[in-house]
């Protein structure tokens, strides 16, 4: 039986030395305990913060959700609908876009604090410069998310380090004036610690031009004009930017990391950060894929285009109905495409008599989608956008034009802006509004071949600069922040979308009766915005959507109801 | 001797040759066994002890005339019976049946009985009467007492259980006639639901047992031979044996950790009788769908698309889009030219009639006293109802061994290997093709790829645009050494590894079309199919489980006493890696070299898991009249930090058979009455691989150096660490009774249950301004109250034989403390004091008829009009109705929407070689949503029009009296979110009846082919899925997604041969 013993001690032994360890680490991901001690792991700490989610523009940013920064504003048209903040619906639990843009700002908040407590464990391995570098880096995302959470919510939760649950449930909402000045705080290190520029061996990531100019955004916006003054003048004073020379080229794919670029990520179709699906299709035409057509630019920007002679449409003898893009701003036909162009080797044109449209690279009439007369799905009010799109979208329908997050003709017309409203007007600031519109008509500033500025009264100016905003930043995510920060939402954001009729019957009709293409002239207002109401003929047009805005709440978003939820103390944003 | 009488009882199948052989085996005793047949020498003594007891208190009766009989057993299908007990009933006078069935008993009184019995069959008396000859045919034996089930780490006699416990046979499985062995469990025992909702090739369904257990997971343990297994579709049917379920605590504690939603106990078949079998089954069936919604005809979709516009901004006119006369001539445009004037039925241009299945079984069986091999060999081909590209098979091999090395050593080897390779389209047209608008041309009547509405074509995706190619291989292997140091004791080792390889192909391909039908140069591409992608994936994983565990069993007078102690280890791994290359300029070659060397991606990950178990078993009885059985498990799992990684899970049960009393000795025809009890606790660990640890999850932004682009690594926490997470506990109490009347025919099984399950790992909320994802914490209650009800019948009508089974059962999940979460998805609420997903939604007052009617109501928003649900007000910020309706406070409960009342049956009947099986199965309530893809005209902007709503909408067309008793609101987009919104208007009875199955078989007997080997010949015809009635709007099956592949009916041709 001894045999037998054996056995059963074999498999017994077999079996129980086998037994598992239970101490399992993950083994595709690290774990946080051993994080923060060299260099290359802050950098890869740091990096995450440039990832697109946290600087959204575009639908992919987000996940989906809203298309972009400007479809809540009267640049942006969808066809024959709305979304819940133009249709005046907008709750706190309803936009994923509020919802995102409240947890991904926090989120790359907690990132930057979870940096700025444990770089100290990588201190010794860090030089002075890059240890102060690495924080600053970290202050001035912290500083620019912040920023966005009081533009948008006004009041929020304010904290500089990790919080432990027990803390994130009593939080409150701090003022934002108070947040503000920790803002500034934040900005002023960053600003004196980040570099001006990088060695071509170093990843880049913020300057110190970027501090100043996000700064002088968040100051604007507050209407601390004094510092946002400053902060902009000390921007343009580093001499690291300029107007990159052609106003069309400078928002294309092939333009990168321009010299007009202060702050910007760049996407990359090769290493999987391209704009993509919706992001893409919905501003290209019907000729050139579909879905698509359901991203355009509202007859509201289109007439907002000053005349060549520099006068809004509604006063300038050069503005022909029939044409409407003749005599305008070039900026006009640089950002929405000109009828009878070349827009990607089709000739553009909606118009209902176009079922057929000629096709440069067939060098033949081909069906023309882009008619409201062969496709009922063709833009719904005959425009589409130019700006920024070229061959490269449609070849795989991405594309990877660098987010320009902030340039300098922005810084330009910041500073002309704080000037104007701090009444301080030199020529400083005409000279940085010319700057930018001399641009556009490729001239210098002090040539004549363009409408220069000369204007000097406060009220005038302030249409003028309003007017060359628009004109100069319409689909750049920058249109929304400025109707908010001026008040004149309550205004625009309540006019009626006009768009072309529908049938090709009715179509036909419109044309014949002589409205083509939009059958009356708008009046402009003091803020440069078309006013369609007292416009003749308008019931020809098709009333595509009702905009909504309810001054007394919707200037400020609401708090996500899910935080209300965890924790009451938050409260919501007034009649909410 | 006496016992015979008492032992009418029949054989565990392990040990059934040994019976044979020694005429007088205790194993005749009813008596808890273990699976071995080692088992033997302990059961003698025990059984020795056991007569010398009854022995002296029972008395026989000796009889005088005397005569020899004779006689052959025979199967019902005629053929013979070889080595069937033959006794005479009250003494020990008994024979076995020869090769040809034959029997001879000698010195048989006249009047006595005699009695046959049979392993599988049921035993019968029959009286010899004075007659020389006796023929007996055996009819299979249902489910019973006798049987024995599979419990963990070991088997007993369903009598002998004191937990609930379903088991099915295998020829139930193989009745079905279904390619995955969870869709044959449908309907099949009570407590064991099965819920799908579609037959796409190669899928299953998902198996609840006794309903939800938690919200995390609530799929059950699988367990095939012994052997944890990562699926229940790890196994071919045709290669089962059985399959017992253990439905409460007390059954299933012995697998503690893993337990909680229940186990699911496989066991395969091995080789059992002398000499050899062979056995080959063909079957050929056609799918079809059981219904398809129909959707409208080109000009109705006009007029809709009009009177949509129309509604939406009166002031555009009737005719917005499509001209009067357009719509009028449109079936003679369409005439004259299809092309521009399609009316295209996508659902017949993606879908064949019919798809076929093919299925080929071939099993083989061998065995002596010293080793016993079953091989069986599967293949099944399965062909999708597309067009093209979809397609599923499987080849499975499975030798299963025991060898027996001396008189207390024996082993067994089984090695099972199985491969499935699946085609899918990289583009499914289950979605698009019932929705797409007829007015757009899919092909062109020359054959040419059309865009569909520009460039949504799903027929043309579905055939051109690339397939996805999943091929997966599994192999495994279980050794186990049996060892008996002494009677009694039987250790067991077993060591079982398992491989898994998968490798997927997905190959998306470019497919342009022509944009218009007259014009030949003008092309594009259709959607999602601009370039040619390919993307490879790998993965491999294996688990290795190795299990050591001691049955000891003893008697002790009356006292019988069964322990068994164990120990089972486990570990898994799993690694993939991907690889992609983009932008092709080729569509033939899907291989990464043939593509570009831009566009190249890559990722891999890999993770692991593993858990030590100790675990125990207690079982006791009293003359087989009391029964207490206690189990333990203490679980150690990788997933838990190191101070909250173990767990202990006991469980007690107790059994009392009343029948076995005294003063139940005169109530002959209540064979048996049982009832019993348990309580336990289980656990569930299935809540992610490192739960309790932070972890970095690594990114790659890209930014500019100097003027290049690179991709530069990032790495951040995403979640919030809570280091103390720990098991989910799911506590049971189960109280069950048993009763069998007029000498078994008439079995009831029922049972009540209440769980309840603590620690519920729940998405804590945390505020969003914290920055990190919701962690996860033991929070959460929820409990379930439910029973289930078998009942069952059998017997026999001269040469017909006959059963009913029927089963039902329900249950009922209410929620407990949720820590004040909630989760709402796709209408569905599960939130404290609601039932588990419970519908969620406004509660509806009709249809607005008057404008009048509308702006003196609440409303969802301004763009509500007459024609539109009308909801009722039910609070609002002050907790009173606030003349609004909205989201937060006018939504309410509005009843659960899991299945209740589930039944299922069987009916069987055997006559002269023809077979005949009716399966059924059904819900008895429900409440079921019409969903929006259901019912929303014009989705999306150009989708179709639902087939059930036209003509049955409000209209400005219509009456006041037409619209009056319209059923469903008025054509509108600004609507949608208000008359689409979930409410109980789109709440329907969602009960259902169905007809799985219908086979009529034919036995052909006497064939004259014996000499050649074929004992049996057997063809049959089988109706699948073919009959259901339900509530459900025409065109919808009870089961079927609204947006996916259809449930299908079969047709099933097959023939079995046994050589």
């Amino acid at each position: 039986m001894r045999l037998k013993k054996y056995i059963i001690l074999g498999v017994a032994g077999t079996v129980l030395l086998s037994c598992n360890n239970l101490d399992l680490q993950p083994l595709s991901q690290a774990s946080t305990e051993s994080w923060f001690t060299d260099k290359t792991q802050v950098e890869m700490s740091l990096n995450t913060l440039y990832l697109h989610q946290f600087w959204p523009m575009f639908k992919n940013d987000f996940g989906g959700s809203i298309m972009s920064l400007d479809e809540p504003s009267d640049d942006w048209m969808n066809r024959n609908t709305l979304i819940v903040f133009t249709n005046g619906t907008l709750n706190g639990d309803n936009s994923t876009f509020v919802k995102n843009t409240w947890s991904y700002s926090y989120k790359a908040i907690s990132r930057c604090n979870t940096i700025l407590e444990n770089i100290d464990k990588a201190k010794l391995n860090l030089t002075t410069e890059l240890y102060e570098r690495y924080i600053a880096d970290a202050k001035f995302v912290r500083a620019c998310m912040y920023s966005r959470l009081i533009s948008h919510f006004g009041d929020v939760v304010y904290f500089t380090k990790d919080l432990t649950l027990e803390e994130a449930y009593s939080q409150v909402r701090t003022p934002k004036a108070e947040i503000l000045a920790h803002i500034y705080e934040d900005f002023d290190y960053a600003a004196q610690k980040l570099p001006l520029t990088y060695k071509g061996t170093e990843i880049k990531r913020a300057t110190k031009g970027a501090a100043y100019g996000m700064k002088a955004r968040v100051a604007l916006f507050f209407k601390d004009y004094t510092v946002a003054r400053d902060a902009a003048k000390s921007c343009i004073d580093l001499g690291a930017y300029e107007l990159y020379p052609d106003f069309g080229e400078l928002f294309l794919s092939k333009t990168k990391n321009s010299v007009e670029t202060v702050f910007g990520i760049p996407r990359s179709t090769e290493y999987g950060t391209p704009l993509n699906g919706g992001a893409v299709t919905a501003y290209l035409s019907r000729n050139i894929t579909s879905p698509s057509a359901t991203a355009s630019p509202s007859w509201d920007l289109f007439c907002s285009y000053l005349c060549t002679d520099g006068k809004p449409i509604d006063e300038s003898p050069l503005y022909d109905r029939k044409n409407p893009f003749m005599n305008r701003d070039p900026r006009c036909a640089a950002t929405i495409v000109e009828f009878n162009s070349n827009y990607f080797g089709f000739n553009y044109t909606p118009h209902p008599d176009s079922a057929k449209c000629w096709s440069y690279k067939e060098g033949k009439l081909v069906t023309n989608k882009d008619s409201k007369g062969s496709d009922q799905y063709a833009s719904y009010n005959g425009l589409t956008l130019r700006k920024g799109i070229d061959e490269d979208w449609s070849d795989d329908l991405m594309a990877d034009n660098d987010k320009l997050i902030l340039r300098y003709a922005d810084v330009l017309l910041m500073y002309a802006e704080a000037k104007i409203e701090l009444n301080n007007i030199d020529q400083t600031v005409l000279d940085a509004m010319n700057k930018v519109r001399a641009r556009a008509y490729k001239v210098d500033y002090t040539s004549s071949l363009y409408p220069k500025i000369t204007e000097t009264s406060q009220t005038k100016l302030r249409t003028i600069l309003r007017t060359e905003r628009r004109m100069e930043f319409a689909f750049e995510g920058l249109r929304y922040n400025d109707i908010i920060r001026w008040r004149i939402a309550e205004k625009v954001m309540n006019y009626t979308n006009y768009g072309l009729p529908t049938s090709l019957a009715s179509c036909k009709a419109y044309v014949k009766s002589g409205y083509w293409f939009i059958p009356g002239i708008p009046d402009i207002d003091e803020n440069g915005c078309p006013d369609f109401s007292k416009m003749a003929n308008l019931s020809q047009c098709r009333e595509l959507s009702k905009r909504v805005f309810d001054a007394n709440k919707h200037y400020l978003w609401p708090i996500p109801t899910a935080d209300i939820m965890v924790n009451p103390g938050l409260g919501q944003n007034p009649n909410y | 001797m006496v016992w015979f009488g008492f032992a009418k009882v029949n054989i565990t199948i392990n040990i059934t040759l040994k019976i044979i052989k020694n005429k007088l085996n205790p194993d005749l005793m009813k008596k808890s066994v273990g699976s071995n047949e080692l088992w033997q020498s302990a059961r003698r003594v025990w059984t020795a002890m056991f007569l010398m007891l009854f022995g002296s208190l029972v008395c026989s009766n000796m009889m005088a005339q005397n005569l020899t009989v004779t006689g052959i057993i025979t199967f019902s299908t005629g053929e013979p019976v070889p080595g069937a007990s033959v006794m005479v009933k009250g003494t020990k006078n008994g024979a076995f049946s020869d090769s040809k069935g034959n029997y001879v008993l000698s010195n048989v009184p006249s009047n006595a009985s005699i009695l046959v019995s049979f392993i599988g069959m049921e035993s019968q008396e029959v009286n010899v009467a004075g007659k020389g000859q006796v023929n007996v045919v055996l009819i299979e034996e249902a489910i019973s007492l006798n049987e024995v089930i599979t419990i963990g780490y070991g088997t007993a006699k369903k009598r002998d259980l004191t937990g609930a416990v379903s088991a099915i046979g295998g020829e139930k499985i193989t009745a079905r006639q279904n390619t995955q062995v969870v869709s044959a469990l449908q309907g099949a025992m009570s407590g064991v639901t099965v819920t799908r909702s579609s037959s796409a090739p190669g899928t299953g369904g998902t198996i609840r047992v006794r309903g939800i257990t938690s919200i995390q997971e609530s799929d059950p343990l699988i367990i095939i031979d012994g052997v944890p297994a990562g699926s229940i579709n790890d196994v071919n049917p045709s290669d089962i044996e059985n399959i017992s379920v253990l439905k409460d605590a007390a059954s299933a504690s012995i697998y503690g950790a893993r337990a909680a939603a229940g186990v699911v106990l496989i066991t395969t078949k091995r080789g059992a009788r002398d000499g050899m079998s062979i056995d080959y089954n063909y079957s050929l069936s056609m799918d079809l769908p059981t219904k398809m919604p129909e959707y409208a005809d080109a000009p109705t979709y006009m007029k809709a698309l009009n009177e949509r516009n129309w509604n939406d901004t009166p002031t555009g006119g009737e005719y917005t889009v499509y001209d009067k006369d357009l719509i009028a001539n449109y079936w003679s445009l369409n005439k004259e030219n299809s092309d521009l004037y399609p009316n295209t039925d996508w659902v017949a241009l993606c879908l064949k009639n019919y798809a076929l299945r093919n299925s080929h079984q071939l099993g083989l069986a061998t065995g002596n006293d010293k080793s016993k091999t079953k091989i069986s060999l599967g293949y099944d081909d399965v062909d999708g109802l597309f067009k093209s590209n979809l397609s599923w098979n499987r080849a499975t091999i499975r030798v299963n061994n025991d060898i027996r090395i001396s008189k207390w050593f024996s082993t067994s080897l089984d090695i099972n290997m199985k491969r499935t390779e699946s085609t899918d389209p990289m583009f499914s047209p289950s979605y698009q093709m019932r929705f797409a608008a007829p007015v757009y041309a899919g092909i062109y009547s020359d054959g040419r790829l059309a865009g569909g509405k520009d460039g949504a074509n799903p027929y043309g995706a579905m055939m051109y645009g690339g397939t996805s190619k999943d091929t997966r291989y599994q192999a495994g292997g279980k050794l186990s050494v049996e060892i008996t140091p002494f009677d009694g004791l039987v250790i067991t080792g077993i060591f079982a590894p398992n491989y898994n390889f998968a490798k997927v192909k997905d190959f998306n391909k470019q497919v342009s079309y022509y944009t218009a039908w007259d014009d030949l140069s003008s092309t594009d591409f259709l959607d999602g199919t601009n370039t040619t992608d390919l993307k490879e994936t790998r993965a491999d994983s294996y688990s290795i489980t190795s299990q050591l565990f001691a049955n000891y069993a003893k008697s002790i007078a009356n006292h019988n006493f069964n322990a068994m102690a164990g120990y089972e280890g486990y570990h898994y791994y799993y690694e993939n890696m991907w690889a992609s290359r983009g932008q092709y300029d080729l569509i033939q070659y899907p291989y990464l070299a043939s593509g570009p060397g831009t566009f190249k991606d890559n990722n891999g990950d890999a993770y692991e898991n593993a858990y030590n178990s100790y675990f125990g078993r207690l079982m006791y009885n009293w003359k087989y009249r009391y029964y207490l059985q206690a189990n333990f498990r203490y679980d150690g799992s990788s997933r838990f930090h190191k101070d909250f990684r173990w767990a202990f899970f006991p469980s007690v049960s107790a059994g009392w058979v009343v029948s076995q009393e005294s003063f139940m000795e005169n109530i002959s025809w209540i064979s048996l009455l049982k009832v019993r009890g348990s309580w336990g606790q289980l656990g569930n660990e299935r809540i992610g691989n490192y739960p309790y640890q932070t972890t970095l999850d690594f990114n790659s932004p890209t930014l500019y150096m100097g003027n290049t682009i690179v991709p530069v690594q990032g790495a951040s926490a995403y979640q919030l660490a809570v280091p103390d997470i720990s098991w989910e506990t799911t506590e049971t109490a189960d109280l069950g009774l048993e009763i069998n009347f007029l000498n078994d025919h008439l079995r009831f099984t029922g049972d009540y249950y209440w769980k309840q399950t603590k620690d519920m790992l729940l998405k804590l909320q945390i505020p969003n301004y914290m920055g990190y994802s919701d962690p996860d914490q033991n929070a959460g209650i929820m409990s379930t109250n439910g029973w289930d009800v078998d009942l069952n019948w059998n017997n026999q009508l001269g040469d017909l034989n006959y059963s009913i089974s029927l089963n039902l059962s329900d249950y009922k999940t209410v929620m407990g403390n949720m820590e004040g979460t909630q989760v709402l998805s796709n209408n569905l609420m599960v939130r404290e004091g609601s039932e588990y997903k419970e519908w969620y939604g406004y509660l509806s007052d009709g249809i607005f008829q008057t404008a009048t009617d509308v702006s003196s109501s609440a409303v969802t928003s301004s763009a509500v009009k007459a024609g539109d649900i009308k909801y009722k007000d039910i609070s609002g910020p002050a907790g009173i109705p606030d003349g609004k309706i909205d989201a937060t406070y006018d939504r309410v409960l509005l009843g659960g929407s899991l299945p209740r009342y589930n039944y299922g049956g069987n009916i069987n009947l055997d006559y002269k070689g023809i077979d005949f099986m009716v399966a059924f199965q059904g819900v008895g309530k429900k409440k079921s949503m019409l969903t929006s893809d259901m019912v929303t005209p014009i989705r999306g902007d150009w989708y179709n029009v639902p087939g059930i709503i036209v003509d049955k909408y409000w209209s400005n067309y219509n009456t006041a009296e037409q619209n009056s008793a319209a059923q469903y609101p008025r054509l509108s987009r600004t609507g949608e979110t208000n008359n689409y919104a979930a409410s109980d208007f789109w709440l329907i009875d969602g009960s259902y009846f169905r007809i799985k199955n219908i086979t009529m078989g034919y036995s052909f007997p006497n064939l004259g082919l014996e000499k050649v080997g074929v004992k049996k010949l057997r063809v049959y015809v089988s109706l699948q899925d073919y009959f259901t009635f339900s509530h459900f709007p025409k065109g919808w099956d009870p089961e079927v997604s609204s947006t996916g592949y259809p449930i299908t009916k079969s047709v099933m041709f097959g023939a079995s041969i046994k050589f």
